[in-house]
């Protein structure tokens, strides 16, 4: 979990540290891991169950916007 | 007396369960526990003895404030209610708690009759729009110190300075991407804290299905 948090953190340096090279979509990335973790702690008590249900709402999180991503390149690619 | 104070029922503790294993968490003054998240995220739990979600809480909010400020080079927290520069994304930034309070005092300041803000710092201060007026210090202190403005952006108006042009514009062409991640940033994790505060005020959200208990005896 305490990996989870740390990534959230240091993602967003690394990824600042390398400036424009980086997309600016992958600075989305940090946020969903962090609003899965907090999802997850309002949901559980039991570190264990915490660090479950946050991998569970990252790949549902991820898979939504991922899928919302998607759809709106493929607009793009056809417009 | 004394008798009377003993037979005096203990005041009704409020209880939320847990449910991962049932057991009853104490949430001992909800509204202060609330209160206390919403100051420094996490605090409440802490309050409440769930030392181990406070702490996450508190990292992960604060983490997040604090790299979306890095990232915003230390300019998206700001409140501001001036026409044509509202800034809306302080009402979610304020979720975060007291780390937010400064941007408040900072608007207070400038349009109070010091019109410069606290200490002459620029921190967490709103832009400046045309034809605000300014304290001379302060205006002479922003073109020394800040790289977009230098000392004909004002004109002279004694006893103070009146501001041409507008502040959030040099942002903006100073930072570019940053300014919009770091308001993200900033943003999420006072939206976020709404959850802790109320995890702090009614316990663990939701209650687990029968499909929950499957799924967890099975990982057992």
């Amino acid at each position: 979990m305490f990996s989870v948090l740390t990534a959230s953190l240091v993602c967003p340096i690394l990824l600042a540290s390398l400036a424009d090279r980086v997309p600016g979509i992958f600075f989305g990335l940090p946020l969903v891991a962090l609003a899965s973790l907090v999802f997850a702690a309002t949901h559980h008590e039991d570190p264990a169950e915490i660090r479950f249900a946050t991998v569970h709402w990252a790949v549902w999180l991820g898979g939504i916007l991922g899928l919302v991503l998607a759809a709106v390149l493929l607009l793009g690619w056809f417009a | 007396m004394a008798h009377a104070r003993d037979n005096q029922a203990p005041p009704p503790r409020i209880v939320a369960v847990s449910p991962d294993d049932g057991s009853a968490i104490d949430l001992r003054n909800p509204a202060l526990a609330a209160i206390l998240s919403w100051a420094v995220p996490g605090l409440g739990q802490i309050y409440q003895g769930r030392g181990f979600k406070g702490r996450l809480f508190m990292g992960a909010i604060l983490g997040t404030f604090a790299a979306g400020m890095w990232l915003g080079g230390g300019r998206v927290v700001y409140a501001s209610w001036k026409p044509g520069d509202t800034r809306w994304a302080f009402v979610c930034q304020a979720g975060a708690g007291l780390v937010a309070l400064p941007a408040v005092v900072q608007s207070l300041q400038l349009q109070g009759v010091s019109k410069q803000p606290l200490f002459g710092s620029m921190f967490m201060a709103p832009p400046l729009v045309a034809g605000q007026y300014v304290s001379r210090g302060y205006a002479e202190r922003l073109a020394a110190s800040d790289p977009d403005i230098d000392a004909e952006d004002f004109f002279d108006r004694p006893p103070l300075k009146q501001f041409r042009g507008e502040q959030v514009s040099h942002w903006h062409r100073r930072l570019g991407r940053w300014f919009d991640i770091g308001t993200l940033y900033t943003m999420l994790a006072g939206m976020l804290n709404l959850l802790v505060i109320y995890d702090a005020w009614a316990g663990p959200l939701g209650t687990p299905t029968d499909e929950d208990r499957k799924a967890r005896s099975k990982r057992t």
